[in-house]
């Protein structure tokens, strides 16, 4: 009887500690393989590994109520998935890891870390594995809270490239100033500063050694924002400047070079301002970049070998609705944030955009005529960018886009250089218990020369019209259908698709999905080929393994506010997810 | 023929990439940690004017609450959160539980949050995590994901929407209201 006890008591002990082990630690699990084929239509697969798999894993485990610490390892075997970055090599490696430790007062960060300084127009470190994006620090940070309405955030490090990190520095600082708080405004009302300062040093060697531009090696930007919100009404303002730096000189597609002769400033400004209540909320925006793309590593500001933008110290994302159907996936806006000449084949020059955006949503009234039992749901949303409207010139006289002597003035507000305008509107109409809908009309235009620096001058208006149902059968299964068209007389003219997905439980669904570009055109990479799709999913609580097999359109592919060329392939994606 | 071709292939991926043979023993490791009530990470939100509220804190105030990550341009999540929204007040009746929804937007599409909410006259407590930290130390890679959290333990996970999903939510949160 003894013994027994003993060992009783024994084992709860070690049982309690392996708890408490397994209580502090989280582990999550991330695996996306692609298997390419070859295709009737497309032709042979022509690169080397038809077979790829990226692997994410991710442990965080929490010592005490105040340390922690995590580690992220990352697997690309044989390579990185087609189209991804090549900078991410290894079979399996250690791509992060950090020790944090943080009190009410006090937040410091050792190893890798991602920040975001205000919108993350002048700083922004962050990961997006669904886009091959990460660009940690790796370094340090320290977070300091003086009072429980300011934040001074310091950092210093170097930005992850792949398994390594950037040749260049960054210095960091930030200060968020709650001054509803530390003035004692009512509390209706909430006026929230922040000023912040970042720096990339660099060293650099000139091509030409007989120069003697002055080249910086250190380039600052500085910003200052405000949120102030006022009951229902809110307003937030941004602006960022950035310090002399060199730019690129495209003459040959991959080369990367700089123009010694002359370096260029940069600036950023961002207005929101917005008015909702309950039912009712209306959103506009404007922004204007001039010359802001901004890399730890001068060399990656070259497109074509960066098109993921890996190591972009900031983030410069497009301002224009992000739509979920496939159709509406064709035109779509990119951000023209930086300076760029490019001098071979037609000659184009570009220094940044000017835009804004407008979003209306109205929530018709239960039991109003328009409204019906359960109500109605509007959104409307309008864009409008364009290039900046610039004036190039040349002091000694040579054609610009040969001259390393080019300079250039922009005006402040101009919008006639037009290069994307959209109008959407998008109806949520619920019918009864089990049925409802989603309508979605977009109208717009793209200019495909400008956005995709193509050589023919074309530009595309189309119109798009979805309807997307779903009927719920209870238990967990339900049926949606989604039918599109697009219509243009531009580019690759007409497409249609549609969608059907079943779920036979809350667990477990299936679907199909096609895209067909019926009529003749001068796309013939796209013409009368079904982009067909076929796929299913399985969820248990934090688990999910989903299986795709079909055709991927190349082009112009944006997910999440990054656009970037992709090949067109074939083939079996796998993904499984889990967190512990 | 492709079918057995494929299911080849994998099997050759799983067992042989190096990587893969650490995971599966992570994974069966992991496995046994299943059901673990980690506590809610410590992470700095924004609130829709701006001002920074930390997870603990708001822990700390709500015996139970519900987390969800969602996202302006997440089908999905909207889906969900419109279901929610009709049921939302029985919930709170019946298991005094309080919604916390907290976006991912990023600069792209934040700015549309407060406009949208209002607009689609959801009562949560909506707050930002624009860099996605939370959602990083949650783990996961896409959106929805919703969490219980009882006393600041996470109790119950979840990946993913489908419809009807919110009465089995319901189901997970009648089991954590005493």
């Amino acid at each position: 009887m003894l013994t027994c006890f003993v060992f009783a008591q024994e084992e709860t002990k070690e049982t309690s500690i392996f708890k408490h082990f397994k209580n502090n630690l989280s582990a999550s699990y991330e695996s996306n393989t692609q298997w390419y084929l070859n295709d009737s239509k497309f032709g042979d697969f022509e690169e080397e590994e038809h077979l790829r798999s990226t692997n994410f894993l991710r442990l965080d485990y929490s010592i005490s109520n105040q340390f922690s610490a995590g580690i992220q390892l990352e697997s690309y075997a044989p390579e990185n998935l087609l189209n991804n970055s090549k900078l991410y090599d290894k079979d399996l490696g250690v791509a992060t890891y950090y020790l944090r430790y943080a009190t009410k007062k006090l937040d410091i960060t050792l190893g890798y870390f991602y920040e975001q300084f205000g919108s993350g127009l002048i700083l922004r470190a962050w990961e997006d594995r669904a886009l091959g994006v990460n660009t940690a620090i790796r370094g340090a940070r320290l977070i300091y809270y003086p009072s429980n309405s300011i934040k001074i955030t310091t950092l210093y490090g170097k930005q992850r490239k792949g398994f390594e990190v950037s040749d260049g520095d960054i210095f960091g600082v930030d200060a968020e100033i709650d001054l509803s708080k530390t003035l004692g405004i009512l509390s209706s009302n909430s006026l929230v500063l922040g000023l912040s300062y970042v720096g990339k040093n660099e060293s650099y060697t000139k091509a030409d050694e007989t120069n003697t531009t002055d080249i910086p090696e250190l380039v600052n930007a500085v910003s200052a924002r405000l949120d102030y919100t006022h009951q229902n009404f809110y307003t937030n303002i941004e602006y960022i400047q950035k310090s002399q730096d060199l730019r690129l000189n495209n003459i040959i597609p991959n080369i990367v070079t700089f123009s010694e002769n002359e370096t260029f400033k940069g600036s950023a400004i961002s207005w929101t301002a917005g008015y909702s209540q309950k039912g009712f909320g209306v959103n506009y925006n404007f922004r204007r970049l001039e010359n802001m793309r901004w890399f730890s590593e001068r060399a990656q500001s070259n497109a074509n070998n960066n098109p993921t933008n890996q190591l972009s110290v900031n983030y410069l994302p497009a301002l224009s609705k992000q739509h979920d159907y496939t159709l509406a996936n064709i035109y779509l806006y990119q951000s023209q944030p930086g300076l760029f000449i490019e001098s071979y084949e037609t000659p184009l020059i570009k220094a940044g955009e000017i835009g804004q955006f407008i979003d209306v949503f109205y929530n018709i009234k239960k039991g109003s005529f328009l409204g019906g039992k359960y109500g109605t749901k509007i959104n409307l949303n309008m864009s409008y960018w364009a290039s900046l409207a610039s004036d190039f010139s040349d002091p000694t006289g040579i054609p610009y886009f040969v001259s390393d002597n080019l300079t250039y003035e922009t005006e402040f507000i101009n919008f006639k250089n037009k290069l994307y305008t959209d109008l959407n509107l998008e109806v949520r109409k619920k019918w009864s218990k089990r049925l409802k809908s989603i309508f979605t009309f977009i109208n717009l235009y793209y200019n495909k020369s400008i956005l995709e620096s193509k050589i023919d001058n074309n530009s595309v208006r189309a119109w798009i019209g979805v309807a997307d149902g779903t009927y719920k059968f209870g238990k967990g299964k339900s049926l949606r259908l989604e039918l599109q068209h697009l219509s243009t007389n531009d580019d690759a003219r007409n497409w249609m698709g549609g969608t059907v997905e079943y779920f036979f439980n809350s667990k477990f669904g299936l679907y199909v999905n096609d895209s067909y570009n019926y009529e003749d055109s001068k796309i013939d990479q796209d013409t009368k080929i079904h982009f067909f799709n076929i796929g299913g999913s399985y969820t248990k609580g934090a688990s999910r393994f989903s299986i795709n097999y079909g055709r991927q359109r190349g082009g112009l592919l944006c997910v999440g506010g990054i656009c970037r060329p992709v090949s067109q392939n074939t083939g079996v994606t796998i993904n499984f997810t889990t967190a512990f | 023929m492709s079918i057995i071709k494929l299911f080849v292939n994998l099997m050759f991926i799983i067992y042989y990439t190096k990587m893969n043979k650490i995971i599966l023993r992570s994974l069966l490791f992991l496995g046994l940690l299943s059901h673990a009530q980690s506590p809610l990470p410590s992470i700095e939100l924004k609130t829709l004017s701006g001002q920074f509220i930390k997870t603990d804190d708001i822990a700390s105030n709500n015996k139970l609450m519900i987390v969800s990550l969602w996202a302006t341009w997440c089908v999905p999540c909207k889906n969900e959160l419109d279901a929610v929204a009709e049921v939302y007040e029985d919930w709170i009746e019946e298991t005094n539980v309080k919604y916390f929804a907290i976006s991912i937007d990023d600069s792209r599409t934040s700015k549309r949050i407060k406009p949208m909410i209002d607009g689609k006259d959801w009562e949560f407590e909506i707050l930002l995590d624009e860099n996605s930290e939370l959602k990083r130390s949650f783990g996961v890679s896409t959106v929805p994901f919703t969490v219980i959290v009882k006393d600041g333990l996470v109790v119950y996970k979840h990946t993913g929407y489908t419809p009807g999903y919110e009465d089995e939510l319901y189901e997970e949160l009648l089991k954590f209201s005493e």
